[in-house]
């Protein structure tokens, strides 16, 4: 089998062992890698009911047959979990050198279980793997735990870490590499945290098994200089992601003040043009040659990395127009290891019920100083307001009560990315049918929506746009792994995905076969989210209500007036589910999966819901 | 007639500005006004006049504002 190392690494915290597993080639071919792993094994290891932040849960690191392989953009791991946050199946990628190193040490995935007696940090090297006390960095944030790791290793090691956040089991806590990577947004970080799990460093030394290493090199490396070539010639990196802040201004699909405005005319003082003026240098991820993590000084003279869900969430949507101020925030963020996408939801949220009358607080839009002080607060569970915080803002509203959860900016308990949806109904279903709650990285069709339909259509091409997507980004490119960015920011073929992984694999595979396994994945996402949540209706794949609240409707622009309509977002739901073949509640139909391949799971989701 | 055109991303650096009001003769297309502006005509690019897309052949008014930008996959 090449392609794969053919073994997972499980390791036990609290028995502190560890034993390598072989997997099959047929569990490879099904599942691939990266979040098809992580799919599988969590849903086969995982019981219904099981505390997300207890000693059952199961935390998995998972790489595909691409990653760490020198070639655009395979320097990206998977982590996932149950997640705190949702309650459910939750993952994200993150740029780290964990996954080249630990497919060198002989492991396309990793499965961490049970609990630590006192702060543990594991250590791999190849077959050796070490519980070393990380009480030392207990209480430090990402950078200081970082600087500790790269002190002991040196700065080539892969490194998974975790700040405060995940200590205290912030259930928006992420997991964190480098220096401004981040994934795991619904609170992996705070799994790591609950098993009293600092970081794990990797160190490999292996090859990794290739049919072909020679062709592969040359068609990697080559592919990265092509890469590079592209992205300085069309300067996409100069601003990188920030620029969709612009646009979403122009469109009206900035988040501002909770996502009740789409627009501002002090945007532009955050804009992408902004931070490439503050710019202090450009991080990226391993084998990437279109480095898109911006530095800037911020407020506090640090370097904090930004990127357009930072500048949009923890800037437009808290009316902090100060980009230094929006740096100290997005620094404060990444020190303690939380997702910046959902802390500003969260403080969005926080403001907006006190402008409401749904709580009291002393919080306001604008006030970046108070926000700084939430974000602690929510980081260490100090006090009851950042208890409150730490749990995201779906539990929050349901603590105000009031109606605020219309307005509590999430789907599924995850929150929502940087697009205000208000009148953008194919995006809000992107948000809606996102198999692990309100993540833009499934699908993303803005443009598409503004550029090559009627904006306000509700029609079948907006769910196929949807599916189109889904297959790509949260199947192919979660499975492979491999950043997204070269496809559509610079136009590098989708072509030469299936061309890598043939090479290193000696398989056949076309994009259909992509499709299919993305297809299988979601489908047994669905059924993870069933088995929580046997008595599921179609409402949980509804966005946030305000966006179909007509009292919100912009009053000018391009949008004025108008708002997201109920009836006609059901009807485009039903579009959906129907390409997909699932039923009225969004679960795949007993056909569909069979056809997918998952008659076996379906058995076992069987034994706690019904399937039609 | 004057139009404000508004550029975004690495556009403002191929073209050299990033806001600006142009003089432009009446009935002047989207496409007649994208000509005057020095950006590569071949890579994928979004055109919105207040904050709507719009084709190539419509055409302008007085006080439009047309924004140009690449083709995101989000942040």
């Amino acid at each position: 089998m090449y392609g794969w190392t053919g073994n997972i690494l499980r390791v036990n915290l609290t028995t502190k062992t560890f034993k390598k597993e072989a997997f099959s080639e047929e569990f490879a071919h099904k599942w691939v890698g990266g979040r098809g792993f992580a799919t599988k094994i969590l849903y086969d290891e995982v019981q219904p009911g099981t505390d997300p932040l207890g000693p059952d849960n199961k935390l998995i690191v998972a790489l595909g047959p691409i990653a760490g392989i020198p070639a655009p953009n395979t320097g990206k791991c998977v982590v996932a979990a149950k997640s705190p946050l949702t309650g459910f199946y939750g993952d994200g990628n993150l740029g780290t050198r964990v996954s080249e190193h630990l497919r060198k040490a002989g492991y396309d995935a990793m499965i961490v279980e049970g609990k630590a007696e006192r702060p543990t940090m594991i250590s791999i090297e190849n077959d050796k793997v070490e519980f070393l006390p990380a009480d030392a960095v207990w209480g430090q944030g990402t950078y200081a735990t970082n600087d500790w790791i790269y002190g002991k290793y040196g700065a080539g090691v892969g490194v998974l870490n975790i700040g405060q956040g995940g200590e205290n089991m912030n259930r928006f806590a992420v997991v964190r590499s480098l220096e401004g990577r981040a994934g795991g947004r619904p609170g992996i970080g705070a799994v790591m945290g609950s098993k009293l799990l600092k970081a794990i460093v990797v160190k490999g030394t292996h090859p990794i098994p290739q049919a072909d290493p020679a062709a592969m090199k040359a068609l990697g490396i080559g592919d990265l200089k092509k890469v590079h070539e592209i992205d300085q010639e069309s300067g996409w990196s100069k601003q990188s992601t920030t620029g969709i802040l612009s646009f979403c201004n122009e469109v009206a699909g900035l988040p501002v003040r909770n996502f009740r405005k789409t627009q501002h005319p002090d945007s532009w003082q955050i804009d992408g043009e902004r931070l490439n003026n503050a710019r202090v240098t450009t991080y990226g991820c391993p084998n990437c040659t279109m480095r898109c993590g911006i530095t800037i000084h911020d407020g506090e003279g640090r370097e904090s990395e930004l990127d357009y869900e930072n500048i949009g969430l923890l800037g437009s949507n808290l009316e902090i127009f100060d980009l230094q101020q929006v740096g100290c925030l997005n620094y404060l963020c990444d020190e303690y290891g939380l997702d910046t996408m959902s802390s500003g939801c969260v403080l969005s949220f926080y403001a907006d019920a006190i402008d409401h009358g749904a709580t009291r607080g002393d919080f306001k839009f604008g006030d970046a100083n108070r926000a700084k002080q939430l974000l602690r607060m929510a980081a260490l569970r100090e006090g009851k307001v950042g208890n409150l915080l730490a749990d995201g803002s779906l539990r929050m509203a349901r603590e105000f009560g009031h109606n605020s959860e219309a307005y509590a900016m999430q789907v599924k308990g995850l929150e929502v990315a940087a697009y205000n949806c208000k009148f953008i109904p194919g995006q809000a279903l992107a948000f809606g049918v996102a198999p692990i709650g309100a993540h833009h990285r499934e699908a993303w069709i803005i443009t598409f929506e503004i550029n090559h339909t009627t904006r306000d259509s509700y029609g079948p091409e907006k769910a196929a746009k949807v599916i189109e997507l889904q297959r790509i980004r949260g199947g192919m490119f979660e499975v492979l792994v491999a950043c997204r960015f070269p496809w559509i920011e610079l136009g590098w073929s989708l072509d030469n995905y299936p061309k890598y992984f043939n090479t290193i694999t000696s398989l056949n595979w076309t994009l259909d076969d992509m499709w299919n396994t993305a297809d299988r994945i979601y489908g047994l996402i669905k059924l993870n989210y069933l088995r929580e949540f046997p008595n599921t209706t179609r409402k949980a794949d509804y966005p946030p209500g305000v966006w179909f609240d007509p009292s919100n409707a912009d009053t000018e622009g391009p949008i004025a007036g108008k708002v997201l309509e109920l009836d006609k977002y059901d009807g485009l739901l039903q579009h959906y589910y129907d390409q997909r073949g699932y039923d009225n509640r969004g679960i795949p139909t007993k056909a569909t999966l069979k056809k997918l391949g998952l008659e076996a799971e379906a058995g076992e989701a069987e034994k706690f819901a019904s399937l039609t | 007639m004057k139009i404000k055109v508004k550029l975004i991303g690495p556009l403002i650096y191929e073209a050299g500005f990033s806001e600006k009001d142009i003089e432009v003769p009446a009935a002047t297309t989207a496409e007649a006004l994208l000509d005057l502006i020095a950006i590569p005509k071949e890579r994928p690019r979004i055109v919105t006049r207040n904050g709507k897309a719009v084709a190539p052949h419509e055409l302008l008014s007085e006080g439009d504002k047309v924004a140009i930008s690449p083709i995101y996959s989000g942040g």
